[in-house]
């Protein structure tokens, strides 16, 4: 049906219409260039302090347009995920859709308003640009396509972990965090962009681009193989590692980092114990060397190290003085974090490929030093720090002033301690968290109601412990106190300890950074307590040495010392883990790789 | 009106046995055939279900599965609905007949599923290439012929070497990783 | 062809010769040749020679992410880019079972009918250049570059506007812009009596265009078909009423008809449309304020998505005729099998050989245009 009218016969007069368009105005378009519109998709720039080089525009380029160069004077930083490389963008292949700009996890790169750039054919070169915050031809123009809220192509927000409620959790020692379900995993895998900063900043560099994927993929024995490569204390990482690979994520920089450390725990509780065993041995050499070595500490360092050995074909034998293996993970790290089967699954993995562990076997009582010089051709010394140290303020001497080290152990050895009504801890850290968190079990069981309270140095915007711990100290009922340094213990003059005296801190650190806490001595408050608990560091018992040997290796402020390699002044005798680098699981992992390697090395030469 | 022929052409398909019949939703039915029964099928839409109008024919190579899929989107004027009606040839002959006799569009994507994939056609009026004239290749869209190798293969990039770059490498810098790197 | 490659065919009848009609020729509409044996001034064969425009689009969307190809979808129909885009993301929306959210349905039309207008704008400009008419090409061209920039402020891309995403549109509608459409179309609504007058009722193109490549209602239907071109014929059918996708089935329009069946009724179909394109606008320009919401359904990490298996099949009006993808999915994170379906897949092969046989040399090219054949969506 049209509206139009056709007339058959034309009229003379048909042309005069045209003369209506001397009064228009006509229709003009200038020859320059003409600003765009605020949403054009024209040429790159990158804001180079805010890019961290993590190369995920080049893997949604859909014309392989974008190169990674690496230029060096830029920051670079494994541990925090910064790179020194940059985008650079062949102009030949973009097509400037903008979906680097949408994925950007930093929201770096932009799209400017800009559109024009001729060159002739020698100039070919100019159409390889590497977009830096000036622009292409360095003019400025403002921004077109930029990174909107709506827009946003990755997933910021992190799946759920779902825990144990505080009332249900208060009175006993069952493990919290409940893990993710198949599909939580899957999707959580799926936020994953492979850009590799958590490999990077990972002591051990675990291959967790990898392990994610495979979880994605549905492929949870992939995982764990690629687990493997690494570090064989998943389970164990999987749930109380301090997740330096999580601090780095790309992801972590606008939304919640992947949850790399749920993941690995997740793949690890996926596959059977019988069938890790034969991931773990798939790689093991099939044929024996002859040579020994000896590992003393059946912690995370001593067994990573056997690990290594024992699949290249050396005979391992471990001394471990208590009478079960894992060393701080299990004697230090309560159970409701990390439940005990688990620690076991993980150790047994190593004693199946035929690393022998002898327990309650003490050096330096049950065997020397000397002994295992003769009968061994290598020996490694992995202690950790075993005992706690003191404030040593006054009334520390009183038998209810404990070390927290000493009382975990025993907690988790079952013997009976002696469960007060009013407990105070001293110190802020990790350690102090489970201690308190312990105690405050055992008191809900023992007396129905919790009397805890935990002073730390530091105030709550700097506080050691992990914001998690806190907030869970808190729901179970655990007072925590920042910035008050302990003064005190109060002794009553029959011998009773009646409670603890703190002062507020001024300043931790001095003007060259070293410890030297100031108190406001005006500022001072009674704790009542009848057991104070201190939690304010570790040492080593390093006396199984005997004096001959302590003389011969080098010390560095009571620490023993060892070059990179983990090797000490003595050529049979390494030292890995806590002992020598400090509290921490996964650098112990890293520790008894490297001095495993080096081992092999020696052993060959 | 519509809805009768539809629901008229649902009870006939279903009662069919070498058809195996699904409705996907209201405009949309799945109609799974052996390759013998399709002409038969299609003269039947076409001439008592008011299927006039074919809308293509797409080929799709499982090539694990060592078929060519052959699928004629069929719509009808009239029952405002489409039936794709799917069918499975061997991939080694690769040879069908033709239905321009039914419907004449077929001509064109019989045409095209030859120069494309390599499935020949009986009986249709013209099978000379009609896109890739001056191809002496591979049927190019089948699964074996990868195109992004044929292309470094047979052409040479490019190389760029503007003056950031220059002096980025003499710094010490340089480009780490090439985009065919990353890609899967 | 390269002219190396070329072989003359001989010559039966001293009086018949045959011209290259193409690729490069301003009566061809993008890059295609049309190789015609005339005797005298007649069409007495005619063949169609594609393969200039071939991309190989079907194979590299297949080596490509669901969300990389949103990028090469667009380049399929050059004039036309928008219902490619539209019809990609409404069949992985339906392989996924995503819920677009209403706000971008209705910013989808509005991008689809914007897109409508100024293909045909386009199209009867080049028609009308054909006929040795050239003002109202300059005069199509240029309006339709006013529609350009409304696409540029709200898509950030002229003619690519990369856009729509499998979920709903990438970036929210600017503000301002559906007061600046509206002046825009009130614009349009202005030159239409100039554009009559100076073409549509102009005896020297209506007496060149009647009678033009006629076709009939069953020779139409047998030969497949659709669009503006099945209308001109007397059919009333668009895939927008009879085969609703979007919110079409919420806005009221008409379906203009005309009983020709020759290039002027198709032409004088594109120019209704355009009013009823308009007529849609102000619909959706009056609607859009008050449908607030998200723009967009999430979709997983792009670069770990995978599609469930399946097939579908999707069709879209675009402003030649019916658009259609048959996309596979093995469920895996790339497509297994796209398959694009243009309009001008028939316009531009058979029906344009079978119409030009009998016409005069000089009406070859008016054909052409008056139906729209797009050569980009012939090669893909």
């Amino acid at each position: 049906m049209s509206d139009i009218m056709h007339k058959d016969k034309g009229s003379i007069l048909g042309p005069l219409k045209s003369l209506a368009f001397f009064s228009r105005q006509p229709v003009t378009e200038k020859l320059e260039p003409r600003e765009a519109s605020a949403n054009y998709r024209g040429f790159h720039v990158n804001d180079w302090e805010v890019c961290i080089g993590c190369s995920t525009c080049q893997k949604v380029c859909d014309n392989a347009a974008i190169t990674m160069v690496r230029i060096p004077g830029l920051p670079e930083d494994p541990v925090k995920g910064v790179r020194n490389e940059r985008p650079a963008i062949d102009y030949g292949r973009c097509c400037w859709c903008g979906l680097c700009v949408d994925i950007c996890p930093t929201s770096s790169i932009s799209l400017t308003r800009e559109y024009v750039h001729t060159c002739r054919e020698e100039e070919l070169d100019s159409y390889f640009i590497l977009p830096d915050p000036n622009g292409i031809h360095g003019k400025y123009f403002p921004k077109g396509w930029t990174k909107s809220a709506d827009a946003d192509l990755v997933d910021l927000e992190r799946q759920p972990m779902s825990e144990m409620k505080p009332k249900k959790r208060r009175d006993n020692f069952d493990e919290i965090v409940d893990g993710y379900t198949d599909q939580q995993a899957i999707i959580e895998a799926s936020r994953c962009v492979q850009c590799g900063m958590c490999h990077d900043s990972c002591p051990t560099h675990m291959h967790a681009p990898e392990y994610i994927r495979a979880i994605w993929e549905g492929d949870a024995e992939e995982a764990v193989r690629q687990i493997y490569r690494s570090n064989p204390f998943s389970h164990v990482c999987g749930r109380v590692c301090t997740h330096r690979c999580e601090t780095a994520c790309s992801i972590g920089r606008r939304g919640e980092p992947v949850a790399i450390r749920w993941l690995k725990r997740y793949a690890m509780d996926s596959v059977s114990d019988k069938r890790i065993r034969e991931i773990a041995a798939e790689d093991k050499v099939d044929y024996v060397t002859g040579k020994k070595v000896a590992i003393i500490g059946a912690g995370p360092a001593g067994l990573t190290a056997a690990y290594d050995l024992v699949k290249q074909g050396h005979v391992v034998t471990v001394f471990e003085a208590l009478d079960k293996p894992g060393g701080m993970t299990r004697y230090g790290i309560p159970e409701y974090r990390l439940p005990y089967d688990r620690l076991d699954a993980d150790v047994e993995v190593i004693t199946s490929l035929g690393v022998e562990i002898r327990y309650n076997t003490r050096i330096g009582q049950d065997v020397s030093m000397k002994d295992l010089k003769r009968d061994y051709d290598a020996v490694l010394v992995a202690l950790g720090l075993q005992n706690g140290r003191s404030t040593r303020i006054p009334g520390t001497e009183n038998e209810h002033v404990r070390s927290s080290v000493d009382l975990l152990r025993r907690i988790t050895q079952g013997e009976a301690i002696d469960v007060l009504s009013t407990v105070a801890v001293i110190g802020g850290g990790n350690v102090a968290m489970d201690i308190a968190r312990s105690l405050a079990r055992l008191q809900k069981q023992a007396y129905g109601k919790v009397g805890m309270t935990v002073a730390a140095l530091e105030d709550f915007d700097h506080f050691l412990a992990d914001p998690e711990e806190l907030k869970e100290a808190r729901e179970e009922g655990i007072k925590i106190l920042d910035s008050r340094g302990p003064k005190e213990v109060v002794i009553s003059k029959k011998g009773k300890l009646k409670g603890l005296t703190t002062l507020g801190v001024v300043s931790i650190f001095d003007e060259d950074g070293r410890f030297a806490p100031r108190y406001d001595e005006t500022d001072e408050q009674l704790h009542k307590a009848e057991m104070v608990i201190e939690s304010i560091g570790q040492m080593s018992d390093v006396s199984l040495f005997g004096d001959d040997l302590t003389e011969q290796l080098e010390w560095n402020r009571g620490r023993l010392q060892v070059d990179d390699d983990g090797r000490t002044s003595v050529a049979w005798l390494w030292s890995a883990g806590d002992m020598v680098h400090g509290p921490d699981v996964v650098h112990a992992v890293a520790d008894g790789h490297r001095v495993a390697a080096s081992i092999m090395k020696y052993l060959e030469s | 009106m519509s809805k009768d022929l539809n629901i008229w052409l649902d009870n006939l398909l279903e009662d069919i046995e070498s058809v195996q019949f699904r409705r996907k939703s209201s405009r949309r039915v799945r109609v799974d055939v052996a390759a013998e029964a399709l002409p038969a099928l299609l003269e039947l839409l076409q001439g008592h279900a008011s299927y006039v109008h074919l809308s293509a024919i797409t080929c799709v190579d499982w090539i694990e599965e060592d078929e060519f899929e052959l699928i004629y989107h069929l719509w009808s004027y009239e029952a405002h609905s489409l039936v794709s009606a799917h069918t499975r040839i061997p991939r080694d002959p690769g040879v069908y007949l033709s239905i321009y006799d039914l419907y004449q569009p077929a001509a064109f994507f019989e045409r095209d599923i030859h120069e494309m994939f390599g499935v020949y056609f009986e009986g249709s009026p013209d099978m000379e290439k009609f896109i890739l004239t001056e191809w002496n290749g591979p049927p190019p869209m089948r699964k074996d012929f990868d195109s992004e190798a044929f292309v470094n293969q047979t052409f040479e990039w490019e190389e760029y070497r503007p003056k950031w770059l220059e002096e980025i490498e003499a710094e010490g810098g340089g480009i780490t990783t090439r985009p065919e790197d990353v890609r899967r | 062809m390269r002219p190396e490659n070329y072989q003359a065919i001989s010559q039966p009848a001293s009086n018949e010769y045959e011209l290259n009609f193409g690729p490069n020729h301003p009566g061809i509409e993008g890059n295609y040749a049309f190789r015609v044996k005339l005797n005298g001034d007649t069409v007495v064969s005619a063949r169609a020679d594609a393969g200039y425009l071939h991309r190989g689009f079907e194979k590299l969307m297949e080596g490509r992410l669901w969300i990389q190809n949103i990028a090469l979808v667009p380049r399929i129909c050059v004039p036309d880019p928008v219902p490619m885009e539209v019809c990609y993301s409404l069949a992985i929306e339906d392989l996924c079972g995503l819920e677009v959210p209403e706000r971008a349905q209705w910013i989808r039309v509005m991008q689809l009918e914007m897109s409508r207008l100024a293909a045909h704008l386009f199209a009867f400009g080049g028609h009308a250049a054909t006929t040795g008419m050239y003002t109202p090409m300059f005069w199509g061209v240029a309006d339709r570059d006013l529609i350009l920039d409304r696409f540029e402020e709200l898509t950030g891309g002229r003619v690519y506007s990369i856009y729509n995403i499998p979920g709903g549109v990438r970036r929210e509608v600017p503000e301002g812009f559906l007061g600046r459409l509206s002046s825009l179309l009130d614009y349009l609504e202005s030159r239409l009596p100039d554009y009559d007058s100076l073409f549509f009722t102009n005896q020297v193109f209506v007496k060149r265009a009647r009678g033009v490549g006629t076709l009939t209602q069953e020779k139409a239907l047998k030969w497949g078909v659709t669009g503006p071109n099945l209308r001109a014929t007397g059919l009333a059918f668009d895939v927008r009423r009879d085969d609703p996708y979007l919110v079409y089935d919420r806005l009221e329009f008409d379906i203009p008809t005309e009983q020709g069946g020759d290039a002027l009724a198709r032409n004088l179909i594109r120019r209704a449309e355009l009013k009823q394109s308009i007529h849609i606008l102000r619909q959706v320009i009056e609607r859009l304020p008050s449908v607030t919401g998200p723009i967009r359904a999430p979709i997983p990490n792009p670069l770990a998505w995978n599609v469930p298996a399946g097939e579908t099949y999707t069709r879209v009006e675009s402003s030649k005729g019916e658009l259609a993808y048959y996309i596979v999915s093995d469920g895996s994170d790339k497509p297994y099998r796209v398959h694009v379906r243009g309009p001008s897949a028939m316009h531009a092969v058979q029906v344009l050989e079978k119409l030009a046989i009998g016409s005069r040399l000089e009406d070859i090219a008016q054909i052409m245009f008056s139906l729209d054949a797009c050569p980009p969506e012939v090669d893909r």
